[in-house]
């Protein structure tokens, strides 16, 4: 009997955590977290809460005192700077490497072949951000170049489509990391979405979470249908306005992360699992990572006793009815 | 100097477009087609290569659009791209006439192994790499980014309308670190894409919970429908077509074509839909 991971493949599955407060530390790191990473306002970053950034001495050495490691996202995409404001930028960062960041996050390609190469290449790994998604094993090898340690995976992309680029990093000893599926995911791409971002339309009231994401309203009344009128599949249509109804109104295009792709990925020897709703206050972070730990536990568990598709059947069965009053 | 004057069909084939009464419209009106799924790899197809030395045996030119990669579209690129080398080696193609659209890092990976013969450009799905949004145009982030594209020999750049004369910050290259001669942008009208999802919104089945998905598959629905949102916290309509949303902007954006080569826009490509 094949037990559920390939144990000569995987080691423990480790959760990154978020953090933006230097109180929340000490509660994560005992909720279960295993590395932490933050963003600071001065460097271009994904995302809308940060770390003061005069505190990130103080977190560097408090992460290390727990025995952690610590990464900064510096993931934004838009990273427009004059000359003078790159010298700035990157200024800052030879000077975080030099005060121990593990770390750094980039998704913009110049920012990482920046510090990549030769002399240039700074002290800490280099980590690419799933706001530059790699969706593809080619993907991954074009960024391999600029020596990354580990990438960040998109969470629009199933377990099954990321056998190859898991392949590839497993071979080449770069690490990958997921997101958790119950706290985080849009179905947008991210790196690829302006939605959140009102700059090419015009809001009539707030929007909820500052994104035409989630609208949120009753279905039906909302959709006019344009149609390119093929007749000979015109049968289709009605199918295909309710699909795009309820949609755009509540549940969002389908989602590929669930309980079924996680297990799939931990058994698939993925080395991280991320939380990263920076935005998320303290008490909700310490809960989640506790979530977090709760379910690689149980991962951990099931495919310890049990054949790879019974340990995911018991674990989607587990997760079905986990946590009812949950967030 | 003009501006070249180009026709985004995407997935539309020529017979569609005959049979639609637009193709000689089309041949009168553009210098050169974009063919191809620009957003969606399920819509790749090698009877494009047909197409293509179709269009160049009459006499225009083509740009062929690429997609968001996964694994599966990576292979099906991969043997487009191999019936596109042969067929310049069968003098079928002339690798002048003929440009990529990459939409994907992998993509840029597979021209390269490929030796690809053919000029490369940057997607719209790849302009924030290089360009900053702002509501009354966009910015280049810095020189070193136009750079790093230039050394993959991407100097084209692919934006959308924003509906009005964008403003750009490339007069002030020098506190950037670039020179404006140095790249070329090609501006599509009059839809701007909003955002793009690889579940499509209008193909996709619903994954179920205990389903781990193999990869996304519809029965391209997004060929049959197109739709307008009204959405309750925006005034613009929003225009969805597959896995992407778009906004339109029907108006006229330019006063004459000269201003267009002040921005460096030296390409206008028409789409008729979304």
């Amino acid at each position: 009997m094949s037990l559920a991971t390939d144990t000569e493949l995987t080691q423990a599955m480790k959760i990154v955590s978020c953090f933006t407060d230097l109180k929340e530390l000490e509660p994560l790191a005992e909720a279960g977290a295993d590395e932490f990473y933050t963003a600071v306002g001065e460097l271009p970053a994904f995302g809308s809460k940060n770390l003061p950034s005069t505190d990130l001495a103080a977190a560097i050495i408090k992460t290390k005192a727990l025995g952690k490691k610590i990464s900064l996202a510096v993931n934004d995409l838009h990273a427009t700077a004059t000359d003078k404001q790159l010298g700035a930028i990157t200024g800052r960062i030879r000077d975080l490497d030099k005060l121990g960041v593990d770390a750094f996050i980039f998704s913009n390609p110049y920012l990482l072949e920046l510090f990549s190469g030769g002399r240039k290449r700074l002290r800490a790994e280099l980590h690419l951000s799933s706001v530059q998604p790699v969706f593809n094993s080619l993907s991954a090898a074009f960024f391999q170049r600029f020596n990354i340690s580990r990438i960040i995976l998109p969470n629009q992309i199933s377990s099954h489509e990321a056998r190859k680029i898991l392949y590839f990093c497993r071979t080449r000893s770069i690490e990958t990391e997921i997101f958790d599926y119950r706290f985080f995911g849009c179905a947008y791409v991210n790196g690829r979405c302006q939605l959140h971002h009102p700059i090419h339309f015009t809001l009539k009231s707030a929007m909820l979470n500052d994104s035409l994401c989630h609208i949120n309203a009753k279905p039906g009344g909302l959709i006019k249908l344009r149609n390119l009128d093929i007749p000979n599949r015109a049968g289709e249509l009605p199918g295909i306005i309710n699909r795009i109804e309820n949609r755009f109104t509540r549940r969002g295009s389908p989602r590929l992360s669930n309980a079924a792709t996680f297990f799939d990925f931990f058994a698939s020897g993925v080395q991280y699992l991320k939380y990263g709703t920076r935005s998320d206050r303290q008490e909700v972070k310490v809960k989640k990572v506790g979530e977090l730990r709760a379910m690689i536990g149980l991962a951990e568990k099931l495919s310890s006793s049990r054949p790879r598709t019974k340990a995911s059947q018991a674990f989607i069965l587990e997760l079905a009815h986990w946590n009812k009053d949950g967030f | 100097m003009a501006i070249e004057k180009g026709i985004r069909l995407g997935t539309m084939t020529l017979a569609d477009l005959k049979k639609s009464g637009g193709l000689e419209a089309a041949m009168r009106g553009f210098t050169r087609f974009y063919l191809g799924p620009e957003f969606c790899e399920n819509l790749l197809d090698g009877s494009v290569c047909a197409e293509i030395a179709w269009l160049q045996g009459q006499g225009k030119k083509i740009c062929l659009l690429t997609p968001l990669l996964s694994e599966k579209g990576a292979r099906l690129l991969n043997s487009l791209f191999k019936r596109l080398l042969k067929l310049v080696k069968g003098g079928k193609i002339d690798p002048a006439g003929l440009e990529i659209t990459v939409n994907d890092f992998g993509a840029i990976e597979l021209a390269k192994r490929n030796r690809l013969p053919f000029k490369l450009n940057a997607g719209r799905l790849l302009r924030n790499n290089v360009f900053d949004d702002a509501v009354d145009g966009f910015k280049v982030h810095n020189g070193r980014v136009l750079e790093f594209f230039s050394k993959l020999g991407i100097t084209r750049y692919e934006l959308s309308t924003i509906g009005i004369f964008p403003k750009v910050n490339f007069a002030s290259g020098r506190f950037y670190g670039f020179n404006r001669r140095t790249f070329k942008i090609t501006l599509y009208y009059p839809y701007l894409d909003l955002t793009n999802t690889r579940t499509c919104l209008v193909g996709m089945r619903d994954v179920p919970p205990e389903g781990s998905a193999l990869g996304v598959t519809c029965a391209r629905e997004c060929l049959i429908s197109s739709f307008e949102i009204t959405h309750p916290s925006i005034r613009e309509k929003l225009l969805v077509r597959g896995n992407t949303i778009f906004l339109e902007f029907p108006d006229k954006f330019y006063a004459s074509e000269k201003d267009l080569l002040t921005i460096n826009v030296d390409r206008l490509v028409y789409a008729p839909f979304p």
